[in-house]
């Protein structure tokens, strides 16, 4: 069984709590107009050109090039495939200091979950090592996906962008109807959820008390994150080829405590 | 807590602040606030020197040194004024050294070895080993000083005279350092009573206070907390600045020397806390107001024999105190094991998160089994002194003093010249073959360890010969008076006297010798992309024309630091050489070599005096410090850092080793910032790692300060076992951090 896998990030430390390491599958059925990891949004390998590393090597104009050996790290590739058994090492050399940090592995994307079988192997063997275990998940995936990975995840790190579909729709072009669902029926089930709201004045910073709203029945939410809009991920647009679709504006330092202190009220 | 305008006098105290001040000088002379009538400026101070120097030049060297310092004691100009609790000396200049160290230390010159000496020269030119005599570097006993006061010191040290008098033990030497003591703390009792005589006659709110407070420390041991802070603080000042000893800590523990006092005035309602702080703040502004480059120490915390923490509450009130006034000296040594409570760990990362520099977090674990690894007993170990930047020392017991700065980076170069180095144009190294005649990695390996291995071997020959002299040069009545080992052998501390008689090897440019290394063989013997005599050739050249083979020498995976198999394993059977072949050595003071992971400056020294290397640096560019990666090197993040660090086996490094992190100011933002800050600490720390410090930098903030100095005035740098303001660095220091920087961003 292999995966996609579009980045291993150590040392991760706002993917859950403590010290982690996180693994960015490839693929996301959501299109966030705000998106920071354009890589993982197609299915497929990509290789990224960032023009201003070029060192004129010319190693990518032999054939057979491998972007590894380009000199300057200007070509970059997105997109490895991977088995079970060459990611676990990795993810098993800072065991120690998930221990003392009380951190752990998180499977993030993209959306891992639309390749749920590896996933939920992959966090089966990190279980059998006693290793923390989370899922950050945009939700847009089959019930029939999110039973795969229950019995092996700690927390799930649950996005939540809007309550209204139409809003919805408008930031990520799919519908939030399941995205809900599942998220009360992960509830259901009595599984730890950190819910984390991608702050975007532009387009919900009225969703915010909604959000609120709909959370407030919920039993095992952990925690209610605000993670405020930016734009660093624009180089990354440009070096993939793709159309930069990323917010002009940028959340204030006002509105994401005014954000923070509504959800607070809840 | 400290008023502002007392703030405003005590920081005139030691120098006028708006005077160009050079913070490499050890401390600042001449302040303000002193009372022209106590005595004698510095001129006349010298002049009285010269005319003793002719009644003592025959006396044995400890009674002619006390009686020098003696003559500057008893008429130094006193500061006891309404803004300080702390007395004060004019002239902070060691001006007694003028009519004695400096002497003997010349004279010691002529009766060196003569080929030792040139060696150490040549060493020094060619940035092969910065080495000299380290004649002052030590902790006293503050536990006796505490429990005996200076007067007590001396009746103890007139009773071990009688016994070695009654045993038919003394002989001439040993009757001159007991006179030598007997000379210089009476000195000092007569300081005290001069100055008690002057603050009796004020009538400022603090002077009946600071009168009552000398008068007991010319009498007896101190009564309570303030007395305790006063009588440390005498003991600094007229250590470092007359008697010509650094005192590399303040207390055995601050902590734990203090909190008998701290305990016994809050149960008996003669302080408050808030009395408590109050003189901490001025105590610590002292160190603050002195500003030297290199900091002063003092250390915290530790464990006790039941297995407890000595950390307390007044452990926290120092570091509370230390927080608000704001400063960035003295520097803060942490003891630290799985015991450490939260609150410190949680006040300390606080701290280093909101950019206070001043910290280093020293493991026990590893530096008990360290300190164990030269003979000391676990009691021993387990009561140690942090000294210095973050060295171990046996509490009491043990002077070890800097021997070679041995530089494994030179080492490799010396390897493509056969010896010879191209910076002092000489014959540096031994003969190891032309390079030409190397024709594998093997060879090219062996020969870099003999060069090596000949800059220690050396390097202990120059310190065995140079150390003769130590007590010749500069006998050390006062700190030796603390130490009853010294009494009992009738000895002094540096000459002898102690139980651990040590010196320090120091292993430097230790991660730049192993990426070249390994540059050698991936580049040269693996893909024969260059010959050997092909690399010589590039690196006397600085590389030019070979731009794009620097850029994959730089690009390698193999580099330390990034928990790369090959390269780790290379790095640890390295570090296990350089350690085996100094400690346990005998040196010729009875005691023995300690390998020591530390740079202090010599990373940018002998950076300086290093040409180009196999890994991709460029001449004259910083090597490694410490025991951390080459700048920039660490690719792979702070995790796999640690990993490659503690492969080394960080207690094989009997005097210290050290580890720099440098981390992103949102790696430990927030709440799970301290869960991250702790994970790294404990980690280390499992995996018996010695001390770590941390840098919290981004490279933009980087970019402006150096842009817009004036910005950033208090913009705080840890550079190796101290730390200094940003501005303070020189433009090309300052390049090496921003470029470190690029790597967390």
């Amino acid at each position: 069984m292999k995966a996609l896998i579009s980045d291993i990030k150590r040392f991760a430390v706002h993917d859950g709590d403590g010290i982690r390491t996180t693994v960015f599958f490839k693929g996301c059925p959501l299109k966030c107009v705000w998106c920071h990891n354009p890589e993982s949004i197609s299915f497929k390998p990509q290789i990224a050109f960032y023009e201003n590393k070029c060192v004129g090597c010319g190693e990518c104009k032999k054939e057979n090039f491998n972007a590894e050996n380009c000199l300057g790290e200007a070509r970059v590739l997105y997109g490895k495939e991977m088995t079970i058994e060459e990611l676990l090492p990795l993810l098993l050399e800072d065991k120690d200091f998930y221990e003392t940090s009380g951190g752990g592995v998180t499977l993030s994307g993209g959306e891992c979950l639309c390749q749920a079988d590896f996933c939920a192997e992959l966090l089966k063997r990190l279980k059998e090592q006693g290793i923390h275990t989370a899922v950050d998940t945009c939700g847009f995936v089959s019930k029939e996906n999110i039973d795969k990975v229950i019995p092996y995840t700690d927390i799930f790190l649950y996005d939540v962008k809007a309550i209204g579909s139409d809003v919805h729709i408008k930031c990520t072009g799919q519908p939030n109807e399941i995205i809900l669902e599942n998220l009360k029926y992960i509830d259901s089930l009595g599984k730890n959820i950190e819910i984390r709201i991608p702050f975007v004045p532009e387009y919900n910073s009225d969703q915010i008390e909604k959000i609120a709203k709909f959370l407030k029945p919920l039993k095992n939410i952990k925690a209610v994150k605000v993670l405020p809009y930016h734009n660093y991920a624009g180089s990354k647009y440009t070096a993939l080829g793709m159309e930069n679709t990323l917010p002009q504006i940028l959340p204030t330092e006002e509105e994401i405590k005014k954000a923070e202190e509504t959800l607070a009220q809840y | 807590m400290i008023s502002s305008t007392d703030r405003y006098f005590i920081e005139r105290k030691y120098h006028n602040p708006e005077k160009e001040f050079d913070a490499f000088k050890r401390m600042a002379y001449h302040g303000t606030g002193y009372i022209e009538e106590s005595g004698l400026d510095d001129e006349q101070i010298l002049d009285g020197l010269a005319q003793l120097e002719k009644e003592t030049e025959h006396l044995p060297h400890p009674i002619a040194r006390a009686m020098a310092i003696k003559y500057v004691l008893e008429n130094e100009r006193i500061y006891i004024n309404e803004h300080d609790y702390f007395v004060g000396l004019y002239s902070l200049g060691r001006l007694a050294n003028k009519t004695t160290f400096e002497k003997w230390a010349k004279d010691s010159q002529s009766l060196r070895d003569a080929d030792t000496l040139e060696c150490s020269r040549d060493f020094n030119n060619s940035g092969a080993v910065m080495i000299w005599t380290d004649y002052d570097h030590v902790v006293p006993d503050w536990k006796s000083l505490m429990e005996l006061g200076f007067s007590g010191i001396r009746e103890r040290s007139r009773e071990y005279r009688k016994l070695h008098e009654k045993n038919g033990t003394m002989n001439e030497e040993k009757s001159a350092f007991f006179e030598g003591i007997e000379i210089e703390y009476s000195a000092i009792i007569d300081l005290i009573d001069r100055m008690y005589n002057i603050a009796k006659e004020q009538t400022f709110d603090k002077s009946s206070k600071i009168a009552t407070c000398l008068k007991n420390l010319r009498d007896g041991k101190p009564t309570d907390f303030y007395e305790a802070l006063q009588l440390i603080y005498i003991y600094f000042i007229v250590s470092e600045s007359v008697d010509s000893y650094q005192v590399r800590s303040l207390g055995n523990g601050l902590d734990g020397t203090l909190l008998p006092f701290y305990e016994n005035d809050i149960a008996s309602g003669k302080y408050t806390k808030d009395d408590i702080r109050d003189f901490l703040s001025y105590f610590l502004m002292q160190w603050s107001a002195i500003g030297n480059y290199w900091g002063q120490p003092f250390y915290m915390g530790g464990t006790n024999l039941d297995g407890s923490t000595k950390y307390n509450e007044l452990s926290y009130e120092i570091l509370d105190v230390y927080d608000i006034l704001e400063i960035y000296n003295p520097k803060i040594q942490l003891k630290i094991n799985t015991n450490t409570p939260d609150f410190i760990l949680n006040k300390a990362f606080d701290m280093v998160r909101r950019k206070n520099a001043s910290f280093v977090f020293c493991c026990e674990p590893a530096m008990i089994k360290a300190v164990m690894g030269y003979g000391a007993t676990y009691e021993e170990a387990l009561n140690m002194d942090i000294r210095g930047c973050y060295e171990t020392g046996v509490r009491a017991n043990e002077v070890s003093s800097t021997s070679g700065y041995v530089n494994a980076a030179k080492a490799v170069e010396l390897v493509f010249y056969n010896g010879f180095d191209n910076i002092s144009k000489k014959q540096i190294g031994i003969k190891t073959g032309e390079i030409s005649e190397i024709k594998t990695f093997e060879d090219f390996y062996f020969a870099f360890l003999k060069q090596w291995e000949y800059l220690i071997q050396q390097s202990m020959k120059i310190t065995n010969d140079a150390e003769r002299f130590l007590a010749f040069v500069n006998p050390s009545s006062m700190y030796s008076a603390t130490i009853e080992t010294s009494l009992k052998n009738g000895r002094d501390g540096y000459g002898g006297g102690v139980k651990f008689n040590n010196n320090a090897m120091l292993n430097c440019g230790f991660a730049s010798a192993v990426d070249s290394l390994m540059a050698v063989k991936e580049f040269v013997f693996d893909k024969k992309e260059i010959s050997l005599t092909e690399m010589a050739e590039v690196l006397k050249n600085n590389w030019k024309g070979y731009e794009i083979l620097q850029i994959k020498a730089k690009k390698s995976p193999h580099k330390y630091g990034n928990n790369d198999t090959i390269t780790d394993t290379y790095a640890s059977a390295m570090a296990s050489y350089f350690a085996n072949k100094v400690n346990n050595v005998p040196n010729n003071k009875g005691g023995v070599y300690k390998a020591i992971f530390h740079s202090a400056r010599a990373f940018v020294i002998q950076g300086e005096r290093t040409g180009a290397l196999p890994d991709g640096r460029n001449a004259g560019e910083e090597l490694s410090k410490n025991a951390s990666a080459a700048p920039g090197m660490d690719k792979n993040g702070v995790t796999a850092l640690i990993e490659s660090a503690t492969k080394l086996v960080p207690s094989d490094y009997h005097e210290s080793f050290c580890l720099d992190v440098m981390l992103h100011p949102s790696a430990i933002d927030g709440e799970n910032g301290f869960n991250v800050f702790k994970g790294i600490l404990m980690t280390y720390l499992k995996k018996d790692g010695q001390s770590i410090q941390f840098n919290v930098f981004n490279t933009d903030t980087l970019r402006d300060a150096q842009e817009n100095p004036e910005k950033y005035q208090n913009l705080q740098v840890r550079v190796c076992g101290w730390n200094t303001l940003w501005n303070n660095m020189s433009k090309k220091e300052q390049d090496a951090y921003i470029l470190r920087s690029e790597n967390i961003q």
